[in-house]
């Protein structure tokens, strides 16, 4: 008998990458077996054709300004392409939607890889994402405008643009390596989930504060915009994106000892960056598990007197009972819940944005009536993950819809009078915030809003409920900001929100037209009225709906 | 006479070209443990995910207690408890407010429900924790907590999908005497498990199911009969039939020997 593997030679890294390259692709060929998976094709079609205008602008655009700033003598202006390539590039993919498969590569640490294939297929998933490709060809871009304008600086912007796009990709490594790491636990997730949210809210006060001091400068002082812009220009010098535009500019400019040095500095950066990615990547190579969590120790039993649950009145037992569990998931998810003070945060920036503007302020003041309905309509927005996808984060939990007594459109009801109570509260919240920072809105104003909200809501429910069945997607707890989102809900979702925008506008253009503002009332009511009608015909029909869509919904909102 | 419990006619279900379950015939009397078997990919999971309402067939007919599930679902439903294979539990939720919800979608009200759900949490050990999210459950705990679920509205007959795998002896005890005290009470239980001594130990029948077909059914001595009828004297040479324990009389039925047969070429 043959000894166990004796014979078996070393695996090579490029049999490993070829085998994980078809992997992918037959996991792609197989997705196109069903009408959906060819329609979410479709729709990343139509996204990636969007990203590759942005792709092309980009660089067409860069090229040319870089082509300009160096023929013309302007280098001190390559800092600003520079910073806003480093911003895109490290923030894009932690906010924006993933519509691309997010995959485990510490799956295949099961097999005889080495450290430097677990690490090379590490960073062959990073440069796969459209940041990086997007981020890559700009400054392509920029580099081949440099060489256009000085050909032999050319080589020179090469090595800078190459160090730095290098750079750009461990930090965006770095940094998801990290994330995941934190976002294996629970409280972790939560808490690192609150901090982007107020990374996020922090980052739009810039402008209104901005503006603020400027107003409010003192006198004798130098004006606020310089001095900030001063310090900035100093201290920017000391980053990634100011090092790469030191190294460039250094270089146009012929000291080339400077120019090496920024460019040493960049190098430094970069290898920081490699060191804590490796850190992360070494451990995961060790066998650490991201999915463990902490088990409940045991512990005394408690003895604390259960409460019964919640009693909302007018409705039947199963549809309170789904009631009271939507808002249980709301409250301990943090993705979910902190956005809703979105529309509250974009009112006080607005308002204090153009407060302090020179000019616009006052004619934001004197129209300030129609804050309400903007906040409304933002509120609206903000909701639409939940209407849209409203089984996202059921898990395992949506075969007990399935199993128990109780019909889909009950459980659709539920849902929907759940996405309506927190509809309602955030519109009472965005009522209350205009009142407070502008004026309260008159009563005309507050009741075309009030009508407008709900004819939107009642489409986007009859709209989301269908597309919740039809094109369901599991929300994945420990992928923050790179959630799987369906190609074909978001361009559904898109439509759908504004058509409904363009029957308000039609509204709202009435009444202004006849100076009448109860007619947009009238109108909206009238809009609301035929989507209640659309709204109750598809909730009778839901059921046959839900059925037939049982196995592919359980087979999509179960999936590991 | 009673309407059995579970009946199924010429049940069947396609997957494209493959037939998971095939032409079966089941039938199980009210009252009685009934073991579902068969290797793996026998089509198990299928059928006991089409009598639960998850899966719906190609073709054949059901009724659970004389109902027909394709005409009246939420009524056989009302009458069933489930624990499928991923245990349909919502992980966001703690354990008291999960039993609260079932009890609910069952239709019981509110003041039922918070109490059964207490006295649950208390006979599986659960009620420990009572802020601990599902999610941060153990295994077992999730699956005792399944099972709570599937029994708080008093169910009739209680489908079980492998309720054993990956449970321990302290948390497999606490779901056997669960399982007991259902069968006292009159329930019909209906489980599938690869673990066969556990089958052996509860169940009054079993039904074998391989490559999609029903090749037996009946009580355990109703099967060793059959293999005993159907055995050459000396073909395997091993025990008497009368002494074969349920594993060799489900490797006999579905031809367990089969592999050794087979070489592989690098293992010669």
């Amino acid at each position: 008998m043959a000894e166990i593997g004796s014979s078996q030679p070393a695996p090579g890294l490029r049999t490993q990458f070829a085998g994980i390259a078809q992997l992918r692709w037959h996991i792609f060929t197989h997705s196109l077996r069903t009408v959906r998976g060819r329609m979410e094709l479709i729709s990343w079609i139509f996204i990636g054709l969007g990203y590759a205008v942005l792709a092309a602008g980009g660089t067409i655009g860069l090229g040319v300004a870089s082509w300009y700033f160096v023929s013309h003598d302007q280098t001190r202006w390559f800092a600003l392409p520079l910073w806003i390539i480093f911003l895109f590039w490290q923030l894009f993919p932690v906010t924006a939607t993933a519509f691309t498969e997010n995959f485990d590569a510490s799956n295949f640490l099961r097999f005889p890889l080495t450290y430097r294939s677990y690490f090379m297929i590490r960073m062959a998933y990073g440069a796969l994402d459209p940041t990086t490709i997007i981020g890559c060809l700009w400054l392509g871009g920029m580099t081949l405008g440099a060489g256009i304008a000085e050909p032999v600086l050319f080589p020179w912007a090469a090595l800078v643009f190459g160090t730095f796009a290098a750079l750009n990709i461990l930090l965006g490594r770095m940094i998801f390596a990290w994330i995941e790491r934190w976002l294996a636990q629970r409280k972790t997730r939560e808490i690192l989930g609150l901090f982007f949210f107020l990374l996020i809210i922090g980052v739009q006060f810039i402008s209104p504060l901005t503006q603020y001091y400027l107003h409010h400068q003192s006198r004798g002082h130098p004006p606020f915009g310089i001095a900030l812009t001063g310090n900035m220009l100093a201290v920017q010098r000391f980053f990634p994106a100011g090092l790469a535009f030191s190294a460039l500019s250094f270089g146009v400019g012929g000291r080339f000892g400077l120019a090496l040095g920024a460019l040493i500095f960049l190098c430094v950066y970069s290898s920081a960056f490699f060191a804590l990615l490796n850190i992360r990547l070494v451990a995961q190579y060790r066998g650490e598990n991201l999915s463990e969590s902490p088990k409940p120790a045991a512990g005394r039993k408690s003895r604390e007197a259960l409460q019964a649950g919640w009693d909302v009145g007018g409705v039947s037992s199963p549809v309170a009972a789904i009631f009271e569990k939507e808002f249980h998931y709301l409250s301990r998810s943090g993705p979910m819940l902190f956005p809703l003070i979105m529309p509250v945060v974009i009112l006080v920036i607005f308002r204090f944005s153009f407060a302090n503007a020179p000019r616009g302020g006052e004619f934001v003041l004197k129209h300030s009536g129609f804050a309400f309905p903007i906040g409304a309509a933002y509120a609206i927005l903000i909701l639409s993950n939940l209407f849209y996808n409203c089984f996202g984060t059921e898990g395992a939990g949506i075969q007990f819809y399935y199993m128990s007594p109780v019909h889909f459109r009950e459980v659709l009801l539920a849902k929907n009078l759940a996405q309506g109570a927190i509809l309602a509260v955030e519109m009472l919240l965005v009522w209350v915030a205009v009142a407070f920072l502008f004026a309260p809105p008159s009563f005309g104003i507050t009741l075309a809003t009030l009508a407008g909200a709900v004819f939107a809501a009642l489409v986007s429910f009859t709209a989301g409920n269908l597309i919740s069945l039809y094109s369901p997607k599991k929300i994945d707890w420990a992928a923050f900001g790179r959630q799987r989102a369906s190609g074909i809900t978001a361009l559904a979702a898109l439509g759908i929100q504004a058509a409904t925008f363009g029957f308000a506008a039609i509204a709202v253009f009435a009444s202004v037209y006849f100076h009448q503002m109860w007619l947009a009332t009238i109108l909206l009511l009238l809009f609301a009225a035929g989507a209640y009608r659309g709204y109750t015909y598809a909730l009778s029909r839901i059921d046959e709906v839900a059925i037939k869509r049982r196995e592919s919904m359980i087979a999509e909102i179960c999936r590991a | 006479m009673d309407a059995p419990a579970i009946a199924t006619e010429h049940l069947s279900r396609r997957f494209g070209q493959l037939i998971a379950v095939d032409d079966v015939n089941l039938r199980v009397t009210p009252g009685q443990f009934f073991g579902f078997l068969g290797p793996n990919g026998a089509g198990k999971s299928t059928t006991i995910k089409m009598l639960t309402g998850l899966l719906a067939p190609s073709s054949g007919r059901m009724e659970i207690l004389g109902v027909d599930l394709a005409k009246n679902p939420v009524e056989v439903k009302r009458q069933i408890g489930v624990v499928p294979e991923g245990m349909a539990l919502f992980g966001r939720l703690t354990g008291a407010e999960y039993l609260n919800f079932a009890a609910r979608m069952y239709g019981l009200d509110r003041e039922t429900a918070a109490k059964r759900t207490a006295e649950l949490l208390d006979f599986m050990d659960l009620a420990s924790q009572p802020k601990a999210l599902i999610t941060d459950y153990s295994h077992g705990m999730q699956k005792k907590l399944a099972l709570a679920a599937a029994v708080i509205h008093g169910p009739k007959i209680l489908f079980l999908d492998e309720p054993f795998e990956g449970v321990d002896a302290i948390a497999s005890g606490t779901l056997k005497a669960m399982l007991q005290r259902m069968i006292a009470r009159g329930a019909t239980i209906f489980l599938t498990s690869h673990v066969l001594e556990i089958v052996e130990r509860l169940c009054s029948h079993v039904g074998i199911i391989h490559k999609g077909r029903l090749v037996a059914q009946g009580s355990i001595e109703e099967l060793r009969a059959g293999v005993q009828a159907t055995a050459a004297p000396d073909s395997s040479g091993g025990a008497p039939a009368e002494k074969l324990t349920l594993e060799e009389i489900f490797l006999r039925i579905v031809g367990g020997e089969r592999m050794a047969e087979h070489e592989l070429s690098w293992l010669k």
